[in-house]
């Protein structure tokens, strides 16, 4: 429903999906498991919010990423599987609905960082498909306070604290990262962008005259 | 010196909850996940376990929950909301929020104990009406409809200053233009009815489609609102939808908008309200813990005599605009 | 059965002239086959004073020509004034008064009254409430679906009150402190030059794509379809309903009664009817779907086909 995002931002993640991409996405299917499995015994209800819906299946595309993801948040056996790729015009046969955009929105989306309209104003996520069920999810996900990285910082022990640590000292090399790399992308596209400005607004004028003669010929 | 307002916050999740307590609401209002009241989203509100464990959270830290029931029974099935009366009355809640008379009498002989508030659904906008669900039913808060200015708040509060009861109004948050609870529009697009089912616009009759490179977002069958292809698409709320009239496109009933009487809030002491509302029970958690800790400072401000903070919510409003809404009397 | 249900016309809804206003109901005084009239300003007190000094004349015709006469107030009362207009009207006392809110049905309190379609009584508990507070005829309102009508009417027989549903007429859908028919022309609802008479049939709204969607009227809005239950009116007589309200268009209302008078009476079959109604209305797009329990706007029942 909003831009199509399917260019995804310069960011860390992006460069970090690309160096991912030789290997196959079976490799992340047991990580994968292991935080669902956290999920499920920490949240669960997460998946009772969604137990009024029959068995919803969400495609969550992380565009910066070479693979995406279908959830089934099942009350009982909830999963997470990766593909490395889909086929956009037939996935809403299989899936009921599409989440799609950069990695930390999703992010956002999942640790309640997004509330349920703002998500409909945001331009970084594009929703397809079942709207109630996206809804619906938001909503479980942002009453459940999902902190994946505590989440899973709760399975080590007496090593959380460390790990913590490093955790925050790796989100700092992150954040400076992403303020690098905007920066240097915003000196690369600022010519083109103005030009499409004015392009747009041209366009803009022109898709509203057309609409106006159509109402006029309609009526 | 007039006693402090009370803040009246939204949760529709435990988390929710526990941020508006923690951010310093004076009261939370819920409901059930059900067609029970008029927040019936998806994956939205509390079951009885979740109540009852919220309200042990919330009076521990000196929180009063009020639990909104607040949609009107259908004939034959008015079971769900009698029970849902009964629960929040066993489970101990501060009060509960009614709109229908029906439910209104049942609540009054069953729980004569149990504190009952006025929905704004009940859309009780003068003296009559109010000393009317006092008299009956022991009303002892109105909600106030969104249609009255700050002046004739006021005189509304002189007129009923011989009866027993609070005005609570809406100070932040989404904002009905239509009358409360007299509003078939939805109903009318979708077949879900906000008075019954407990649903304006509901997600399960929204649908986005791209044609000619326009992003359309309907409701139902109807066009609500159109985007060129890198807007950002709003979520078409009828009432804040693009229609054409005398061949004009135009946001006719109200722009995407929210309330913020922010800036009012001295006025609407003085103007004799008990307390003050937020409306986003289906807002996350991030939205309440920021603008109930705005407003709690705002609050505390002017209850120690100082000019309230000015309030910075652009982060929550998302490129969205505010207004006072009614509150001034040219938005009529 | 079905030729025991009496008819009504409700409140115009629209700002019409007083001399249209006056002439409309003249017509319908001596040519209409109906049972009771309904007059009086619901939408906007600014427009009362316009049709006041015409009352009189057009209550002393209705009641000449043996029609009922019934006054109904406002649906949204907001300010001191509107309040008071509704207070004195309750206290005269000598003319049957509808209630279009809460706080005239108090007022009414004690003393036979209807209550109309704005007041919510959606179930057998409220229901039993007003009858308990003086009401003999009760107009439900405009979604309920015709299961809980039947409902409604199953729980009060044997009590009084007469159940009445809009059967004809663009809906009432919603009422606002806001007057958009004054925003619609730049203008406040203070200054609004009373620009809602340009549009004696209200202000046609589209949806962006061109589908016809709602109607305004100042500070109401309707739905652009003509609610007609012609096809439905076996299932509601059969349920026990005894009154219907036909809503005024500005279009031959006599001709409209006369129509629902004679399919009620088994003078007229249905295509017939719903063929006639049609020309009457210009083409209007019909629906019937509160009363089926789906969109409102939709149509459906036996002559849904028919489209």
């Amino acid at each position: 429903m909003q831009r199509s995002p399917d260019v995804p931002p310069l960011s860390p993640v992006l460069l970090a999906g690309l160096a991912l991409r030789p290997f196959p996405v079976v490799m992340l299917q047991p990580v994968l498991d292991a935080v669902m499995l956290i999920i499920h015994r920490r949240h669960p209800d997460v998946f009772d919010r969604l137990s009024g819906f029959q068995n919803p299946v969400f495609l969550i595309d992380p565009i910066d990423l070479p693979c995406a993801f279908i959830l089934t948040p099942e009350t009982r056996n909830p999963r997470v599987v990766a593909v490395a790729e889909y086929d956009p015009k037939t996935i809403l046969e299989t899936a009921d609905a599409v989440i799609r955009g950069p990695l930390m929105s999703l992010m956002d989306l999942l640790e309640g960082r997004i509330d349920g309209d703002s998500l409909f104003f945001s331009r970084d996520l594009m929703i397809e498909g079942n709207t109630e069920c996206v809804v619906a999810l938001r909503n479980a996900v942002d009453g459940a306070e999902i902190n994946v990285t505590e989440d899973i910082l709760a399975l080590f022990g007496p090593l959380a604290g460390p790990l913590r640590i490093a955790k925050k000292a790796g989100d700092v090399i992150f954040s400076r990262a992403t303020q690098d790399l905007a920066f240097l992308r915003d000196a690369v596209i600022a010519p083109s962008m103005h030009r499409h400005a004015a392009i747009e607004s041209q366009l803009h004028k022109l898709t509203e005259k057309i609409d106006a003669i159509d109402r006029k010929s309609a009526t | 010196m007039n006693r402090p307002l009370e803040l009246v916050c939204p949760a529709g999740t435990p988390a929710a909850l526990r941020a508006a307590v923690e951010a310093g609401a004076d009261s939370v209002y819920l409901g059930f996940r059900d067609e029970t009241n008029a927040r019936n989203f998806p994956g939205l509100n509390f079951n009885h376990k979740e109540l009852a464990e919220g309200l042990k959270y919330a009076h521990d830290n000196g929180t009063r929950i009020l639990v909104a029931i607040n949609t009107f029974p259908e004939a034959g099935n008015p079971a769900p909301w009698h029970r849902a009366v009964d629960c929040a009355a066993d489970l101990g809640a501060d009060a509960v929020i009614l709109a229908d008379i029906g439910l209104l009498d049942y609540t009054a002989s069953h729980h004569p104990s149990l504190r009952r508030h006025l929905s704004v659904q009940a859309s009780a906008s003068n003296p009559e009406a109010i000393r009317f669900y006092c008299n009956a039913f022991g009303v002892r808060r109105v909600v106030l409809p969104r249609v009255l200015t700050v002046p004739e708040i006021a005189a509304l509060n002189r007129e009923i200053a011989g009866i027993d009861v609070e005005t609570e109004v809406f100070v932040f948050g989404g904002l009905c233009v239509m009358a409360e609870g007299r509003c078939a529009l939805s109903s009318y697009a979708t077949g879900i009815s906000p008075n019954k089912n407990g649903a304006c616009s509901p997600a399960s009759h929204v649908h986005y489609e791209n044609q000619r490179g326009k992003m359309v977002s309907k409701l139902g069958a109807f066009t609500i609102n159109q985007f060129h292809a890198d807007e950002p698409a709003g979520y078409p709320t009828l009432c804040k939808g693009r229609f054409v009239t005398n061949g004009k496109a135009s946001y006719l009933f109200e722009e995407p908008t929210s309330l913020s009487a922010a800036m009012l809030l001295p006025e609407l002491q003085a103007a004799g309200v008990t307390a003050l509302k937020i409306e986003g029970r289906q807002r996350g958690r991030a939205y309440i813990s920021q603008v109930v800790t705005a407003f709690r400072k705002a609050l505390d401000a002017i209850a120690a005599g100082q000019p309230p903070p000015p309030l910075d919510m652009s982060a929550l409003t998302e490129g969205q605009r505010q207004t006072t809404g009614v509150y001034e009397k040219t938005w009529r | 059965m079905m030729r025991k249900v009496k008819l009504s016309l409700g409140p115009t809804f629209f700002n019409w002239p007083p001399e249209k206003w006056r002439d409309f109901y003249f017509r319908i005084a001596d040519e209409a086959p109906l049972d009771t009239v309904h007059l009086g300003e619901v939408v906007c007190s600014k427009r009362l004073p316009l049709i006041e000094a015409v009352i009189p004349e057009v209550v002393e015709r209705l009641e000449a020509a043996g029609k009922e006469v019934v006054v109904s107030t406002l649906a949204l009362i907001m300010s001191k004034r509107e309040m008071n207009i509704v207070r004195e009207l309750a206290a005269s006392g000598d003319i049957m008064t509808e209630a279009n809110d809460v706080s005239t049905a108090a007022l009414l309190a004690g003393r036979p009254h209807v209550i109309g379609p704005f007041v919510n009584i959606y179930n057998e508990g409220t229901l039993a409430w007003f009858v308990g507070n003086g009401a003999v005829r009760v107009c439900l309102p405009v979604e309920l679906s015709g299961i809980a009508i039947s409902k409604l009417i199953a729980a009060s027989e044997g009590a009084k009150p007469e159940l009445e549903v809009i059967a004809f007429g663009r809906l009432p859908l919603a009422v606002s402190a806001r007057c958009y028919h004054a925003r619609a022309n730049g203008l406040h609802k203070d200054n609004c030059a009373y620009v809602c008479d340009q549009d004696p049939d209200g202000m046609e709204l589209e949806t962006l794509d061109g589908a016809p969607f709602l109607t305004v009227n100042g500070t109401q809005t309707l739905s652009h379809s003509c609610c007609n239950l012609i096809g439905d009116l076996a299932t509601l007589a059969g349920a026990g309903i005894r009154r219907l309200r036909l809503s005024p268009q500005d279009a031959d209302m006599v001709a409209v009664a006369s129509i629902f008078r004679d399919v009620l009476d088994g003078n007229l079959d249905l295509v017939t009817a719903e063929c006639r109604l049609s020309g009457l209305v210009g083409g209007m797009a019909f629906s019937n779907g509160f009363f089926h329990g789906i969109e409102g706007a939709r149509k459906a029942g036996p002559l849904a086909a028919a489209e």
